[in-house]
C-alpha cells in the first residue's frame, strides 16, 4: 500500500518551493532581518564627514576651554578638522535669555545642540545637554566621558591629590571572557559570540514557524475554499492529509534553514577563527524541528476551522505573538541561565524551543534538562497532533461560520 | 455493486439522511436525485467514507470500507475546483497517484484523456490559465484516470457546453460497457431520463421513490392512453379491459383497468378501427419528481 500522507507531502513541497512567492521569502527574509538588526549599527558606527558645532553655556568658566582641548586631542576627522568645535554662548545676559538664543540657535540649524555646565558642576556633577535630536547617544557619550574625567581631576585638586601621580595609579582593566563547555575545554567566547549564535538560533526556529506555519495554514484554507478536499478526503484520510501537509511544509521550513545555515558557516569560517560546535548546530536544529512541529499542530487545531483570509491572518498574528516572545525573556535567558524563570520558560511546550536554544547558546544545560524537555516537547507534539488530527477532519469540511469552542469540544469528542 | 442499507447521518440533532438503503450493481447508472438540502451530499460523503455514518452500512462488491477501496472510487463534486496555480499535467499526477497509480501509467493515460477532451496542448498550463468549462474537463478527467470501480458524479453536465455534454454522455455510457458501478446525482430530469437505469429520489434525508426508471414511471403513470383513429369507435367503451373512455370523431381518451395490458388491448382491438397513434400516457420524470417532493413537503408540513 502506498504511504499516501509522503505522495501529500512530495506535493505540498515541490509546489511551494517551485512558487515565486518561495523563492523571494528566501532571499528578503535574511535582508529584511539582517537589515533591521544591522542598519542602525551600521549607521551609528559611521564616522562623521564634517565639524559639528555645539553651543556651551558655562556658568563655571572653567570647562569650555580643557573640554575642547580634550576634544581635540580624542576627536578629529578625516582631514584633519576637529570633529566638534565648541562656541561660546556666555554674555551678561541672564540665563533664561542666554537659553532661549540658544534654542533658536538649534532650531535655526546652526547648532547641533548646546550643554549647560551650571556653576555647581563640580559639586553636584549634573548638566543639561539639549538638541532637537536627543537621539544622539555617541555624541553624549563621549561628552559624558570626558566631563567625568575633568569633574575627577578637578574634585582630586581640591583634595590634593597630583593628578599626574592619579594617572599613574590608575590602571586599566580588559576582561577575556572564556567559556568552559562540558569537555573541560576553554574556548575563548566574547558575549558577542553567544549572543549571535544564540540570536541566529532563535530566529531559524522563528523563520520556520512563520514560514511554513503561514503556508500549512493558508494551504488549508485554499483547499477548503476550491473544495479540493472533497476529492482529496475520497482518495486519502484526513490524518495522511494532515501529516503530509505538515511534514512537506516542514521540508520547505528545513530547506530554508539549511540554506542560510550553509551560508552563515561558510561566512563565519571566512571571517573568525573560531570554529562552531557542530553538537550545537544539531541541538539547535532538533529543537527548531521539534517546535515547528508543535506549532504546526497548533495552526491546524486553530487555523482549520477558518474559513476567511482575515481570520487566518489573524490566528496567525497570535501564534506569531507566542513565538516570539521569548526575544523579550531573550538578555534574562543568556544572563541567568540557571534561573527559576528560564527553567520553568524550558518545560512549557510553547516556549521549549525558543529558550532551550537560547539556554544552549549561552550555558549548555545539562544532559537531563535537554532529556527532559525534548520528551515532554515529543509528548505534548503527539498530544496536540492528536486534537489538531480530531479537529481538522470534521473544519475541513465546514464551510459556514467559525464554530464556537464548545462546538469545537464537541467536534474533538466525535469518534 | 454497491449495497447501501438503511443509512443514518445526524447534523446538529437533524438527520440529513435517515434510513435511506439502495444497491447500485456494476454497469449500471444509478440516478441520486432530490431536491437541494435533501441529503444527496451527506449520502455521497458517507459512501466515499469521507464522513462516518451515524448508523448504517456500506458495503462494495460485498465487503465493508477499507482503505484500498479509496483507490477504487472516482468522484467529481458538486462545487468544482482545483489548485489554481498548479500545472495541469501535476494536478493530474498528483490526484492520480493519490489513487494509487504510478507515474508513467498516469502519464499515458493523461495524455490519451486530455487529447479526447482537446486539452492536449495544455498539460504544462497552469489551471488558472484554462476557461471554466476546461478546468471542469480536467476534473473530469482527475474523477475517472484511475479507472475506477464505483464512479460518483456529481451534477457533471453543468457548466459544459452541448458539445462537451454530448461527449460527456458518451464517456459515460461507455464507462457502464466497463462494468463500472456509475452514481450519478441531478437535478437535470432530462438528463437522467436518458441515462439512467435505476433511480432513488431522496427528500429531507428519506426515500420517497426507488427503483428502475421504467418502473417508477409505471408507477406514477396515468392507466390513460391516447388513441387517433378512422372508422367506427365504439368497441371502446364497451370493452372488458375499460374502465372508461371518452370518444370523439377521430380522438379518444380510454382508461384501462390495468396499464399492463395495454399491449392486449392494442391487439384486441378489430381490424374495423384503424389506429393512427397509440400512446400510452407517460409523466416525465420532472412531472414526478415535482408531484412527489411537493406532496411530501406538504405532508410533513401538516
Amino acid at each position: 500500500m502506498k504511504l499516501k500522507w509522503l505522495t501529500v507531502a512530495k506535493w505540498e513541497f515541490f509546489e511551494k518551493v517551485r512558487s515565486r512567492a518561495f523563492l523571494l521569502s528566501l532571499v528578503l527574509m535574511p535582508v529584511l532581518v539582517f537589515g533591521i538588526a544591522l542598519l542602525p549599527a551600521l549607521l551609528t558606527v559611521e564616522e562623521d564627514t564634517s565639524t559639528i558645532v555645539l553651543g556651551v553655556i558655562d556658568q563655571t568658566g572653567r570647562i569650555i576651554d580643557v573640554l575642547q582641548e580634550r576634544l581635540n586631542d580624542e576627536y578629529t576627522l578625516k582631514n584633519g578638522n576637529p570633529n566638534y568645535l565648541l562656541r561660546n554662548l556666555i554674555t551678561d545676559e541672564p540665563l533664561e535669555t542666554l537659553k532661549d538664543k540658544a534654542n533658536d540657535l538649534v532650531v535655526q540649524g546652526e547648532l547641533e545642540g548646546y550643554f549647560y555646565f551650571p556653576s555647581d558642576l563640580f559639586e553636584r556633577g549634573e548638566f543639561e545637554y539639549r538638541s532637537d535630536n536627543v537621539a544622539n547617544i555617541r555624541l553624549q557619550e563621549r561628552f559624558k566621558r570626558i566631563l567625568e574625567k575633568i569633574i575627577l581631576e578637578e574634585r582630586l585638586q581640591r583634595i590634593g591629590i597630583d593628578t599626574t601621580l592619579y594617572k599613574r595609579i590608575k590602571t586599566k582593566v580588559s576582561v577575556r571572557a572564556m567559556k568552559i563547555s562540558e569537555a573541560g575545554e576553554e574556548q575563548e567566547s566574547g558575549f558577542y559570540q553567544t549572543f549571535l549564535l544564540a540570536y541566529v538560533g532563535l530566529l531559524m526556529i522563528i523563520f520556520m514557524v512563520l514560514t511554513s506555519g503561514q503556508l500549512l495554514i493558508r494551504s488549508i484554507l485554499e483547499e477548503k475554499s476550491n473544495r479540493v478536499v472533497e476529492v482529496l478526503l475520497s482518495s486519502c484520510s484526513a490524518q495522511d492529509l494532515m501529516v503530509g501537509k505538515i511534514l512537506g511544509l516542514s521540508g520547505l521550513g528545513l530547506l530554508q534553514m539549511f540554506v542560510y545555515g550553509a551560508f552563515g558557516i561558510l561566512i563565519a569560517m571566512k571571517t573568525s577563527t573560531t570554529t562552531f560546535d557542530i553538537g550545537y548546530l544539531l541541538l539547535i536544529v532538533l529543537y527548531a524541528i521539534l517546535g515547528y512541529l508543535f506549532y504546526a499542530a497548533l495552526l491546524v487545531a486553530a487555523g482549520s476551522p477558518v474559513t476567511t483570509e482575515q481570520e487566518a491572518q489573524q490566528i496567525n498574528g497570535y501564534i506569531s505573538i507566542l513565538i516570539v516572545v521569548p526575544i523579550g525573556f531573550m538578555m534574562l535567558i543568556l544572563q541567568k541561565p540557571d534561573s527559576f524563570i528560564t527553567t520553568v520558560l524550558s518545560y512549557i511546550p510553547l516556549f521549549t524551543p525558543t529558550v532551550m536554544v537560547l539556554r544552549i547558546a549561552a550555558k549548555m544545560p545539562s544532559i537531563f534538562e535537554i532529556v527532559s524537555t525534548v520528551l515532554i516537547l515529543l509528548l505534548s507534539i503527539v498530544g496536540m497532533m492528536w486534537v489538531a488530527g480530531r479537529i481538522f477532519r470534521v473544519a475541513i469540511l465546514s464551510y459556514g461560520k467559525r464554530p464556537t469552542f464548545r462546538e469545537l469540544i464537541l467536534w474533538m469528542r466525535q469518534p | 455493486m454497491l449495497t447501501v442499507h438503511q443509512l443514518r447521518k445526524k447534523f446538529n440533532s437533524v438527520y440529513a439522511v435517515d434510513g435511506v438503503s439502495f444497491t447500485v450493481s456494476r454497469g449500471e447508472v444509478f440516478g441520486l436525485l432530490g431536491p437541494n438540502g435533501a441529503g444527496k451530499t451527506t449520502t455521497i460523503r458517507t459512501i466515499l467514507h469521507i464522513i462516518l455514518p451515524d448508523s448504517g452500512t456500506i458495503l462494495f462488491d460485498g465487503k465493508p470500507f477499507s482503505k484500498e477501496l479509496w483507490n477504487k472510487f472516482g468522484y467529481l463534486p458538486e462545487e468544482r475546483g482545483l489548485y489554481r496555480k498548479s500545472r495541469v499535467l501535476d494536478t493530474i499526477l498528483y490526484f492520480s497517484s493519490l489513487k494509487g497509480m504510478h507515474w508513467n501509467e498516469v502519464r499515458s493515460k493523461a495524455f490519451l484523456w486530455l487529447d479526447r477532451f482537446g486539452l492536449l496542448n495544455d498539460g504544462h498550463r497552469k489551471i488558472e490559465e484554462l476557461s471554466k468549462g476546461n478546468q471542469q474537463k480536467v476534473q473530469l478527467i482527475l474523477a475517472f484516470l484511475h479507472s475506477p470501480q464505483l464512479l460518483i458524479l456529481d451534477e457533471p453536465f453543468s457548466g459544459l457546453d452541448p458539445l462537451n455534454q454530448q461527449q460527456l454522455k458518451d464517456i459515460i455510457l461507455e464507462l457502464r460497457t466497463q462494468n463500472i458501478a456509475i452514481i450519478f446525482s441531478t437535478h437535470q430530469m432530462e438528463q437522467v431520463e436518458k441515462l439512467c437505469d435505476t433511480i432513488c429520489l431522496i427528500n429531507k434525508g428519506r426515500e420517497v421513490v426507488k427503483g428502475a426508471l421504467a418502473d417508477v414511471k409505471r408507477q406514477y403513470g396515468t392507466n390513460t392512453i391516447h388513441i387517433e383513429f378512422e372508422g367506427d369507435a365504439s368497441i371502446l367503451a364497451r370493452h372488458p379491459l375499460v374502465s372508461k373512455a371518452d370518444i370523439y370523431q377521430r380522438y379518444a381518451e380510454v382508461e384501462l383497468n390495468d396499464i399492463t395490458y395495454a399491449n392486449e388491448f392494442l391487439h384486441s382491438l378489430p381490424s374495423t378501427l384503424i389506429i393512427k397513434k397509440y400512446e400510452i400516457q407517460e409523466p416525465s420524470l420532472h412531472s414526478i419528481f415535482i408531484q412527489v417532493v411537493g406532496r411530501r413537503t406538504e405532508g410533513l408540513e401538516k
